[in-house]
C-alpha cells in the first residue's frame, strides 16, 4: 500500500530534450566562464564606453609590482594578491595575471586558444538554450516556470521557509515562486542578454549589425555587460547548486537524469 | 556539517577540475583541431561579407591611440628610409599580377585619398577610434592588374619579432577589395608615426587589429599562402589566432 502511494507521487517532470539541454548547457557554461576569464586576462579592464576610455573604467585587475595583485572597482582599490592580479600562472608558478590559472581554460595564458574554446562552446550553450526554449514554448511547459503576478504574494513566505522562519513552504505547482523568479530571470532575461552581448562581440557581427553593438552602448560596453551577465549567472549557479544539494539531492539529480521526480507534500504539478 | 563540507568540496572539485581537464584537452591535437572548426564556420558564413565598419565623428576620436605590436623596425633598411623622410620608400607589388611594380610613396600620396573615422578593435580586447587617410587597397591592386585566378593578397612587413621572424598578413580578394580596406598614410591628419607603421600600414576596419599590418613593404598576390612561414596566412595566425578575424 505504502509503495503504491510512493509510485503515484513520482512524476515525469523533464523531457529528454530538457535534460540534454541542461547538461550540455551546464558543461558549456562552465567552459564559457573559464575560457571567458582567459579572454578577459588579455585586457583586464572594463569600460562603460564604446572605445577604451580610462576615465570610464568600471573594473580593472592588475599587478602594480611583482608579487602584488589589485582589483580596482569604481576607483576603489583592493589588494587581491594570490587570487586576482597576481596568482597561479597555470604552469606551476605565479605571475601577474588577472584571473589565476586554476580558473581559466587553458590554465596557462593563451588568448588564441581561449577564444577557440569560447567561440566553439558559445554555439553549444546557445543551441542548447534555444532548443529548450522552442520545445518548451511549443509544448506549453514554459507556463509552469514563468513567474506570474499571482506568485508575487508567495515570494516572501517562500523565502521565510528557506530562512527557517516558517515550518512549511506555501503550496505551489511544479516550481515554487522563488524558483520561478530565478528561472524566469536566468532563462528568459539573463541568457538572452549574455547571448546578444556575446553576439555583438562575435566575429563578423558588428559589420553587418551595428545596431546590436550600439544598443549596448558600444564595443567596450558590450564587454562590460557580457562580464556582468557572467557574474549574475555565477551567482545563480552557486545558489542553484546549494539548493539542489540541500532540498533533496538524490531526488533532484534523478529527475534531471531520468526525468522522474518525487513530489513532496506541498507540491503539485502545474503552473 | 558533513553535508556542507561535502558540498563545498564538490564545488571546489568542479571548479578545480575545469582548468586541468580543459588544459589536457587543449593540448590534444585532435580536440584542438575540432575547436578550430568554429573559426572555419565563421569564415564560411561571414568571410566575404560586404558589411561596413561603423563610421564615427571627429568628436569620437581616441585622444591616445595605443601602440600594441611588434617593435618598430630597427633594420638599417628601415633606418635609411626613416632618415630620407621615406622619400626612398616604394611599395612593391608582385606575384600573380599582369604588371609587377614599385609605387613610390609620393605616387601613393598623389592618388585619390579616402578618410575614414573607424574603430580599431584589438583581439586582446581594447578599442580605439582614429581618422585614417590613405588609398583604397582596391585602387592600388587594380594598377597592377591581378590575374583572374588570384586568391589572396599577402602583405610582407618590415617588423620582426625577437626570433627574427618577419610579420606578414593576408586577405582574400573580397576582403582586399572591400571599400573600407585602406593602405593608410595618415592617422588623425598627420603622416603615420614610425611606431604606428610608417610610412604605409594596412587598415582593415572590418577585422581585428592584427590584420591591419604595419610597416608594409611588399604586396604579393598568390593562389595559396600554405608555403609561407607557418602556412596559416599571417604572423599571429601561425601562433593559433584565426585567419578570419571579422568584427
Amino acid at each position: 500500500m505504502r509503495y503504491s502511494v510512493i509510485v503515484q507521487r513520482l512524476v515525469y517532470r523533464y523531457a529528454l530534450l530538457t535534460r540534454l539541454a541542461h547538461w550540455f548547457g551546464a558543461i558549456a557554461v562552465a567552459v564559457l566562464i573559464s575560457s571567458g576569464l582567459q579572454i578577459f586576462n588579455a585586457a583586464p579592464y572594463l569600460d562603460a564606453a564604446d572605445r577604451s576610455t580610462p576615465a570610464r573604467r568600471v573594473l580593472s585587475i592588475g599587478s602594480p609590482a611583482d608579487g602584488v595583485g589589485q582589483l580596482t572597482l569604481f576607483g576603489h582599490t583592493f589588494t587581491t594578491t594570490g587570487f586576482l592580479g597576481w596568482g597561479s600562472d597555470g604552469v606551476g608558478g605565479e605571475s601577474a595575471r588577472a584571473f589565476p590559472g586554476w580558473l581559466t581554460i587553458p590554465a596557462y595564458q593563451d588568448l588564441a586558444d581561449g577564444r577557440r574554446w569560447h567561440l566553439f562552446f558559445a554555439w553549444v550553450a546557445s543551441l542548447a538554450w534555444l532548443a529548450w526554449l522552442v520545445s518548451s514554448a511549443i509544448k506549453g511547459n514554459l507556463a509552469e516556470m514563468v513567474l506570474r503576478p499571482s506568485d508575487l504574494p508567495k515570494l516572501l513566505p517562500m523565502q521565510a521557509y528557506y530562512l527557517r522562519l516558517r515550518r512549511e513552504p506555501p503550496p505551489h505547482g511544479t516550481y515554487n515562486p522563488l524558483q520561478k523568479a530565478a528561472y524566469t530571470f536566468v532563462l528568459l532575461v539573463l541568457a538572452p542578454l549574455i547571448v546578444l552581448t556575446g553576439l555583438a562581440l562575435s566575429p563578423g557581427i558588428d559589420a553587418i549589425a551595428h545596431p546590436l553593438t550600439v544598443l549596448f552602448g558600444g564595443r567596450q560596453f558590450a564587454r562590460l555587460w557580457h562580464f556582468l551577465g557572467m557574474l549574475l549567472f555565477v551567482g545563480f549557479a552557486l545558489v542553484h547548486i546549494v539548493q539542489v544539494a540541500t532540498q533533496g539531492f538524490f531526488n533532484h539529480m534523478r529527475s534531471m537524469i531520468s526525468g522522474w521526480y518525487r513530489l513532496r507534500d506541498h507540491e503539485s504539478v502545474g503552473p | 556539517m558533513k553535508r556542507r563540507l561535502f558540498l563545498a568540496s564538490s564545488i571546489a572539485a568542479a571548479l578545480g577540475g575545469c582548468a586541468p581537464i580543459g588544459t589536457a584537452l587543449n593540448d590534444n591535437p585532435g580536440f584542438h583541431h575540432l575547436l578550430g572548426l568554429e573559426g572555419a564556420l565563421d569564415a564560411a558564413i561571414l568571410g566575404d561579407s560586404s558589411g561596413l565598419a561603423r563610421r564615427y565623428s571627429v568628436a569620437d576620436i581616441s585622444p591616445h591611440f595605443p601602440v600594441d605590436s611588434l617593435p618598430t623596425p630597427t633594420s638599417s633598411t628601415y633606418e635609411a628610409l626613416l632618415a630620407s623622410g621615406f622619400r626612398s620608400y616604394a611599395l612593391a607589388i608582385s606575384g600573380a599580377v599582369e604588371r609587377p611594380m614599385r609605387i613610390p610613396l609620393a605616387r601613393l600620396a598623389g592618388m585619390a585619398q579616402q578618410t575614414q573615422i573607424t574603430r580599431h578593435d584589438c583581439v586582446e580586447g581594447w578599442s580605439a577610434i582614429g581618422a585614417w587617410t590613405g588609398v583604397p587597397l582596391r585602387n592600388v591592386l587594380l594598377l597592377a592588374v591581378p590575374h583572374r585566378d588570384a586568391r589572396y593578397v599577402v602583405f610582407r612587413c618590415m617588423d620582426r619579432d625577437d626570433q627574427g621572424t618577419p610579420y606578414y598578413e593576408s586577405l582574400d580578394m573580397a576582403q582586399a577589395y572591400h571599400p573600407q580596406t585602406l593602405l593608410a598614410l595618415q592617422l588623425n591628419g598627420r603622416p603615420i608615426r614610425p611606431d604606428h607603421g610608417a610610412p604605409v600600414r594596412l587598415r582593415v576596419p572590418t577585422q581585428l587589429g592584427y590584420k591591419s599590418a604595419k610597416w608594409v613593404a611588399e604586396i604579393q598576390i598568390v593562389g595559396s599562402f600554405a608555403h609561407l612561414y607557418g602556412g596559416k596566412g599571417g604572423y599571429w595566425e601561425d601562433q593559433g589566432y584565426e585567419w578570419y578575424a571579422g568584427i
